[in-house]
């Protein structure tokens, strides 16, 4: 039982780690607190939902990352780039329009109900664990986790992108001295970071269901992912993602009443001690 | 008009505080009789519970303006105070007859929660506020949708008031009429109140460390303590727009919790302005007046209310105070100049 | 014997991740002393008032105020106790109005005189104008101004002149001396102007890489081997 639990942990856990490096990406490079990435997670799990119905699940998987890219790739163009002067609130409630915006989009085309987008068919099975059958899907997200993670330290490892995005996290005005051209760049980064929303939302698809509130629940515990593992830093994320995952998984089994604290709960502990996350350092 | 042309030969500083109150006072009172009339001379019902719902959340909007013109900080979470205070006077009117001692009681105790949480979440970067304050919103708003015991779950709560509140008739709380009148009134009250206490040594004190937190400190201020102040102020004012909107419908629900709420108000904030302290009730006026045009002709007023907040902070990001305030000057400095 | 210096640094360190900027720097200014603190751009002279004015924590070393260790307090307890600074990149309150910014700093100490620090600095005029509608050396001297009110017994000037006209820094220059000799505020001046620096400082210091290259009266330094190679060759 507790087996299965963890498990589940683990499966959320590595969706709020995708939806979170997005999140970081776009922090890194362009010090935007991005309010629409949970609008851009369900965007991309109802643009896959709305191709599968015709080609199936794998085109609805590519379609949406590919949508979700090129929406990036334009809130950078013609959103971040022209407010790069203006003060982080500005842009942090131009996000928030942005949010409004979307919500309408999907509630117009799609209406309030839910939906479930079905799993691939050579995905469908399930696997004994623990002594109970355990979706084989569900282990594919895990999966899908560990590659973007994988993916995500090999390329921030190896390029100028990762070192600037990883400098600036832990550094910003030395960084900003070295004089990286953050506008070549940053392009492709929010593009990067929108289409890992859209693809977590996909992969969430069989596994949660589709609902107008799904950008939101996702928003709000992928911000508490950030900001327990420190604003700027993918570690922090990756860290955080997982304890949050297992709070979630663990909490609604064994504190269903107090489940919805204990973010909140996990949150303020560690910012007491750490004001600036865990990857902060203390006061 | 004396007053500004003789200024330059006394102390700035002393005609500033001397000219202060009588000009506070003054502007106090044709707000009241703005009030009188409004609840005069409007007619209809319709008009009049509209204006009366713009009231309530214009209080709403004062205390979150209040936090954003002497914090910087936005909060995407004080929905959380505004349906806490309801709740709060809802559970407490059903334990006990006198809901005054009730309403003053769940206001206080809620600038104790949140300057008790303020010290924690102020000392995080001022980016990160804003997602800190959406996520614990909306862990409340989930715990109070999901706790059927005391609050009634997400069916919300209908309250049983006792027929007398604050020495009124419930039922005058609960006519639209009258109802924008004590809401008004409520209103008119707090925007006085802040200002005095700007006025104080506080004013200038939060306003530089909103400014440069760290010049603050090395002019020799601790800057956590009023920092948190303001926070609890702001989720005290906003509770009284919570406990006024509980007295008025009579009925509380977990959707006063949720962040869409938060939102809705900080887009009259920016609407109306942030930097002086009307602006924010006079963007939850206008944000109602159009609400109620654009809603009787689209279903999108979401998507709506998205763009034009993008297109107010992105063309016009000192709102409606702020080109008020800026006619005002240019009409002062012009008829200065023919003088 | 024993003098009471007005600030003693005993071997202050200030480590940023690998890099050292401040290597065991020690250095006693006497009560209405000019101190001048020169060295390269890198060299670390920030760093150090950084680390006396606690902005920054130090690695090792202590900082003694008038006998007192302030190694531990904080900067606002450091600010309370006289010990004050301005800020290489300006630091002042740009929507407000400079009378109301002064005046809040002189509430905080009993017996500040805002009205004649704006005077001495010439910022009276502007009193009721806002900080960011004033002119770059206006809000350079602003910086100095707030730092100023209440008359700190240190007063730390992190380049104080850079961006201000040949004469508006001669002005400066006289007026830290007047403050030196009248009020016996003790400065640590931290400037590029070798002019100023050689001209109104009673001695001198040269940082290099983190570490103390020289200490003496002007013309020792002007005369140093060292200093001369490392620093004034190009400069002087
Ligand atoms: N915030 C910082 N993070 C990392 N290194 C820094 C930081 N500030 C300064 N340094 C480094 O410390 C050294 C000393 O810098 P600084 O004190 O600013 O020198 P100076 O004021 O003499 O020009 C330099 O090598 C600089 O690159
Ligand atoms: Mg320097």
């Amino acid at each position: 039982m507790i087996g299965l639990q963890i498990l589940n942990g683990l499966v959320y856990g590595s969706l709020l780690m995708i939806v979170a490096s997005g999140l970081v990406l776009i922090y890194g490079l362009r010090r935007v607190v991005n309010f629409a990435h949970g609008s851009l997670f369900m965007l991309g799990a109802y643009i896959a939902y709305a191709a599968a119905q015709q080609f199936g699940f794998w085109v609805g998987l590519v379609a949406a990352v590919s949508v979700l890219a090129a929406v990036g790739f334009c809130l950078d163009r013609f959103g971040f780039r022209l407010l790069q002067d203006r003060d982080p609130l500005t842009v942090m409630l131009v996000t928030f329009g942005l949010l409004l915006v979307f919500e309408d989009v999907v509630q117009s085309v799609w209406g309030k109900q839910s939906y479930s987008l079905a799993a691939p068919e050579s995905l469908a099975g399930t696997v004994e664990l623990f002594g109970s059958p355990f979706p084989v899907y569900r282990l594919v997200i895990v999966a899908a986790g560990l590659a973007v993670a994988a993916a995500l330290v090999g390329w921030l490892r190896h390029s100028r992108v990762g070192l600037f995005i990883r400098g600036a996290s832990t550094d910003p005005v030395t960084t900003a001295m070295q004089g990286v051209n953050t506008d070549r760049l940053s392009g492709g980064v929010v593009a990067v970071g929108a289409a890992l929303a859209g693809l977590a939302g996909v992969v969430s698809g069989p596994f949660l269901s589709l609902s107008p509130t799904m950008g939101s629940d996702i928003l709000i515990d992928s911000f508490v992912v950030v900001v327990i593992g420190g604003l700027g830093s993918f570690a922090g994320a990756f860290v955080a993602a997982m304890i949050l995952g297992q709070v979630q998984a663990l909490g609604a089994v064994y504190l269903p009443d107090l489940a919805a604290l204990l973010p909140f709960a996990l949150m303020t502990a560690v910012l007491v001690w750490r004001p600036s996350g865990l990857s902060g350092s203390r006061t | 008009m004396s007053a500004t042309l003789t200024a330059p030969a006394l102390d700035g500083a002393q005609v500033k505080r001397a000219s202060r109150l009588p000009r506070l006072l003054s502007l106090t009172s044709v707000a009241v009789a703005v009030g009188l009339a409004v609840s005069m001379l409007v007619e209809s019902n319709t008009v009049m519970s509209l204006l009366t719902q713009a009231v309530i959340y214009a209080v709403f909007a004062l205390g979150l303006g209040f936090l954003l013109k002497q914090n910087g900080m936005v909060s995407f979470g004080h929905a959380l105070f505004f349906g806490l205070s309801g709740y709060l006077v809802g559970v407490g009117a059903s334990l006990t007859g006198s809901v005054g001692t009730v309403v003053v009681l769940t206001i206080a105790g809620i600038g104790f929660f949140a300057f008790a949480l303020a010290l924690v979440i102020v000392r995080v970067p001022g980016i990160a506020f804003g997602m800190l304050t959406l996520a614990i919103g909306q862990s409340f708003y989930v715990l109070v949708s999901k706790s059927r015991g005391v609050t009634g779950g997400a069916d919300g709560m209908s309250i049983e008031f006792p027929p007398r509140v604050f020495g009124l008739e419930i039922g005058a709380f609960q006519d639209p009429a009258s109802m924008f009148l004590i809401s008004w009134l409520a209103l008119v009250a707090l925007v006085l109140a802040l200002s005095l206490l700007l006025g104080t040594r506080f004013g200038p004190l939060t306003e530089a460390i909103r400014e440069n937190e760290e010049r603050v400190r090395f002019i020799g201020f601790r800057t956590l303590l009023p920092r948190a102040v303001v926070f609890a102020i702001s989720a005290m004012v906003t509770a009284v727009g919570g406990a006024l909107s509980a007295l008025y419908t009579g009925f509380v629900s977990p959707e006063s919790l949720h962040w869409s709420v938060s939102g809705t108000v900080l887009i009259m904030v920016v609407l109306g302005g942030s930097r002086t302290l009307w602006g924010p009730a006079v963007g939850a006026v206008v944000y109602y007046l159009f609400r109620d045009y654009v809603g009787e002709h689209t279903t999108h007023w979401m998507g709506i209310f998205g763009v034009s907040l993008i297109a107010v902070i992105v063309l016009w990001p000192a709102g409606i105070a702020g080109g008020v305030m800026h006619a005002v000057e240019r009409i002062k400095r012009g008829s200065g100049r023919h003088a | 014997m024993t003098m009471t210096y007005a600030l003693e640094a005993k071997g202050l360190s200030v480590r940023y991740g690998g890099v050292t900027a401040n290597d065991g720097v020690s250095m006693r200014i006497a009560p209405g002393e000019i101190r001048g603190l020169i060295g390269p751009n890198g060299a670390g002279k920030s760093t150090f008032i950084d680390a006396l004015s606690g902005r920054r924590a130090t690695a090792a070393g202590s900082v003694h105020l008038a006998g007192r260790d302030i190694t531990a307090l904080g900067v606002v307890e450091r600010r309370l106790l006289g010990l004050s600074r301005s800020f290489q990149r300006t630091s002042i309150f740009p929507g407000m109005r400079i009378g109301a910014q002064m005046e809040l700093a002189a509430s905080k100490i009993p017996d500040a005189d805002a009205d004649e620090v704006m005077r001495e600095l010439g910022l009276d005029r502007f009193a009721d104008r806002h900080a960011n509608e004033i002119g770059y050396g206006d809000q350079r001297r602003l910086d100095i101004a707030l730092a100023l009110v209440g008359r700190p017994s240190v007063l730390l000037l992190d380049e104080p002149m850079a961006g201000l006209s040949i004469e508006e820094s001669m002005k400066l220059a006289r007026h830290l001396r007047e403050l030196a000799r009248h009020w016996g505020v003790s400065v640590l001046l931290v400037e590029h102007d070798m002019e100023v620096v050689f001209g109104i400082s009673d001695s001198i210091t040269v940082l290099e890489t983190g570490k103390l290259l020289a200490e003496g009266a002007p013309a020792e330094i002007r005369a140093h081997p060292k200093v001369r190679e490392a620093y004034l060759g190009s400069a002087a």
